[in-house]
């Protein structure tokens, strides 16, 4: 499309994106039943961090589904009701809406497996109108640490907070007797000096973080 | 031609997966589910209740499926700790 439409006249709406997997065993395959884990909490986490790398382009995004197919945000059974891993991203990315997205000049390293190899960190920035600055880190690696180094310019940094969703296993994930195996907890893994960040990312997890 | 081909070759999640079940394939689901499952099972009897109610029930659907879990209810009346998702004791008012 740059080369088509270089002004960039022309948005994007990607529809219908999320992971899929086999069906919850005993569940009708039709209905496309499926859980929900940290695996699927940083699917989103990397799925958002790349439409905000392509704002200027992507104008609408939408994940399929929402309840009980698919990646859903959450499960039903009767009345009872389960929030996954990856409904606590959608809202701890929240604060990225109608904000105004900062460049980010990033260098990770790399998470290699089997032979495959991405980058270990995704991660993205943008700005609320209130000024705040919102930084969404994901280490995408199942067992391994690591640790950013954030420099904000143009900016000083007078305060930070955080949240975090991780877990004890890739596989960890929620459920109608188990609800809050995964949700955010307060995250104080970051070190402030002269306008740098340092941000210990545990394995397999989400962090977004607020700057003022 | 090659999309044709995908479409029909049937290895596909999202052409294969049909919301009409065949007793065979709920047979294969049941064998696989359990087998060496370490998971408690209701007893004949109370299978055959929990499968009467359900069979009758207006939250049916495709004369396999419930409504409200999306289960299939041959799998989930056989698992002793289970209940009917929608009414807590609907089950237990016939056993």
């Amino acid at each position: 499309m740059d080369k088509y439409d270089p002004e960039k006249r022309v948005g994007l709406i990607v529809d219908e994106w999320g992971s899929w997997h086999e069906v919850e065993p005993g569940t009708n395959p039709g209905f496309l039943y499926q859980q929900n884990t940290m695996r699927d909490a940083i699917v989103a986490a990397l799925t958002f961090n790349i439409f905000h790398s392509h704002a200027d382009r992507v104008q609408m995004t939408n994940i399929a589904q929402m309840i009980n197919v698919l990646q859903a945000m959450i499960l039903t059974e009767g009345a009872k009701m389960v929030l996954t891993p990856t409904y606590h991203v959608f809202e701890m990315f929240k604060v990225h809406q109608d904000s105004m997205l900062l460049p980010a000049h990033t260098s990770f390293g790399t998470y290699e497996m089997e032979n495959e190899k991405i980058t270990q960190v995704s991660g993205s920035a943008s700005r609320s109108a209130d000024g705040k600055i919102n930084v969404s880190l994901c280490n995408l690696h199942h067992e391994s640490d690591t640790v950013v180094e954030c420099e904000i310019r143009g900016a000083k940094v007078s305060g930070i907070s955080g949240r975090i969703l991780a877990a004890d296993s890739i596989c960890s994930h929620n459920t109608f007797e188990k609800p809050n195996d995964v949700k955010p907890m307060s995250f104080d893994g970051f070190k402030s000096s002269k306008g740098k960040i340092s941000v210990e990312l545990p394995a397999r997890s989400v962090v977004v973080m607020e700057i003022e | 031609v090659e999309t044709a081909v995908h479409a029909h070759d049937g290895n596909c999640k999202g052409c294969r997966a049909s919301v009409r079940i065949s007793q065979k394939e709920i047979d294969r689901i049941i064998s696989e589910h359990f087998a060496g499952a370490d998971v408690a099972l209701a007893d004949d009897a109370t299978y055959s209740l929990r499968m009467a109610v359900c069979q009758i029930c207006e939250d049916l659907v495709y004369g396999t499926t419930c409504r409200h879990c999306g289960c299939l209810v041959a799998v989930r009346a056989k698992l002793a700790g289970k209940g009917c998702p929608a009414y807590s004791d609907k089950w237990e008012k016939i056993a």
